[in-house]
C-alpha cells in the first residue's frame, strides 16, 4: 500500500511537471496574440527556399521584409531575381526588371487574399483566421508550431496546408512552410528580426 | 594593378556565364529561368525551371513566392508538351491548349538560342530570361 502511495505521488508530480512546461493551445494562441497586437513595426531578412518536386531540385531566393501597422508592407527578393511586392494600404505595387504595376486590392480579390495572407503569417494574425484555416498549435521544444489546414476552396486548391514556426523566447514567426497540392514546399526563414524599430517611410513608396 | 584587377573580374565574369545552361538538351543538366508571359490585358512573371530527366524536359513554372502555376514535360521524340497541376486559374481546356501549343514553340526557340515567342494569333508573348547563378542566389 505504501508502495502505491509512493508511485501515485511520483507520477502525480511527473503529470504535474509535465503540464507546467508546456502551454496549451489557448495560452500559446494568447501569447502570440499579445505579441501581434503590440507589434508597431517589423523588419528581417528572409530565405525563402522553393523545393520542386517534379524536378527534384530547389531555387534559394533572398531578400528583405518590412512591414509597418496598418497595411504597410514591403517584400523585397534581391537575389537571384530582383522583385518588390509593396502592399501600401489598398494599393499594391510590383516591380519587377521588365514592369511596374499598381493594383488596387479592393478590385482584385486574389492580390487581396495574397496581400492579407501575406502580412497575417508574418505577424501571426494567421492564427485568428477561423473562417480561412482550421488551426492546430503544438508546444515542440524550442518553438511553437502552428498548422494551418485550408477551409476555403480556391486556398485548398493551393495549398495542402501552412506551418507557422514561432520562436519561443519572443512568440515571433521564425519561419513559415507553404506546402502545396501538388507536393511542392516553400520555406521561408525570417533572420535579423528587428521589432518595432523605426523604418524610413521612403520604404513603403514607390521609387 | 587596377586593370589586372578589371581584367581578372572580366575573365571570371566571362566563363561564369558561359557556364550557364541556356537549355538543357543533355541527361542531367538543368536551366532557370525569369518568365514574363504578357497577354494583351494582362501579364505574368515569375520563374522557370527546366532539367534533361529520364529523357525528356521537365519544367516548372511558378511566381516569385514560390506558388506554382504548372508542372510540364516536353519529350523531344514525340515533339509533345504535357501540362500537369495546372493551377485552378488557369485550369480551362482552351487555355490549357493555347499553353502546351506555346510552351512546345518556346521549347523550339529555347534550343534555338533565343529568348522570346510570340504567339501573333492570341497576342501572347513569353520572355524567358536565363537567371544568372549567383554565389549565394542558387542552391545546387
Amino acid at each position: 500500500m505504501k508502495k502505491f502511495f509512493v508511485l501515485l505521488t511520483v507520477l502525480l508530480s511527473f503529470s504535474m511537471l509535465i503540464s507546467a512546461q508546456t502551454l496549451s493551445e489557448a495560452q500559446i494562441r494568447q501569447k502570440i496574440n499579445e505579441v501581434a497586437s503590440q507589434m508597431k513595426s517589423m523588419q528581417c531578412d528572409f530565405t525563402q527556399t522553393k523545393n520542386l518536386k517534379m524536378l527534384n531540385d530547389k531555387l534559394v531566393s533572398k531578400g528583405k521584409m518590412y512591414y509597418q501597422q496598418n497595411n504597410k508592407l514591403r517584400w523585397e527578393y534581391v537575389s537571384p531575381y530582383a522583385y518588390v511586392f509593396l502592399l501600401n494600404n489598398s494599393k499594391v505595387y510590383l516591380k519587377s526588371n521588365q514592369h511596374n504595376d499598381v493594383i488596387d486590392v479592393q478590385q482584385n480579390k486574389i492580390f487581396k487574399e495574397i496581400a492579407r495572407i501575406m502580412m497575417n503569417s508574418v505577424v501571426g494574425n494567421c492564427l485568428n483566421d477561423d473562417k480561412d484555416f482550421s488551426v492546430k498549435i503544438s508546444d515542440i521544444a524550442n518553438e511553437y508550431v502552428a498548422n494551418l489546414s485550408p477551409l476555403r476552396k480556391d486556398m485548398k486548391q493551393m495549398f495542402q496546408k501552412i506551418i507557422l514556426h514561432f520562436n519561443k523566447k519572443n512568440s515571433t514567426v521564425s519561419m513559415v512552410e507553404l506546402v502545396e497540392k501538388n507536393g511542392d514546399k516553400t520555406v521561408i526563414e525570417l533572420s535579423n528580426v528587428q521589432i518595432n524599430s523605426k523604418i524610413d517611410a521612403k520604404v513603403f513608396t514607390v521609387d | 594593378m587596377r586593370k589586372y584587377l578589371l581584367l581578372i573580374s572580366l575573365f571570371c565574369a566571362t566563363i561564369f556565364a558561359h557556364a550557364q545552361v541556356h537549355f538543357p538538351q543533355t541527361e542531367g543538366e538543368r536551366a532557370r529561368y525569369t518568365a514574363s508571359i504578357e497577354m494583351q490585358k494582362a501579364h505574368i512573371s515569375g520563374i522557370c525551371i527546366m532539367a534533361y530527366q529520364e529523357g525528356r524536359i521537365n519544367g516548372s513554372l511558378f511566381n516569385e513566392f514560390g506558388i506554382s502555376a504548372m508542372d510540364f514535360s516536353y519529350v523531344p521524340e514525340k515533339d509533345k508538351v504535357k501540362l500537369y497541376h495546372v493551377i485552378s486559374m488557369l485550369n480551362k481546356w482552351y487555355i490549357k491548349m493555347t499553353l502546351k501549343k506555346d510552351l512546345k514553340r518556346l521549347i523550339h526557340t529555347l534550343q534555338d538560342g533565343k529568348n522570346e515567342y510570340v504567339n501573333e494569333k492570341r497576342h501572347i508573348k513569353y520572355i524567358f530570361t536565363p537567371l544568372i547563378a549567383s554565389e549565394d542566389g542558387i542552391a545546387e
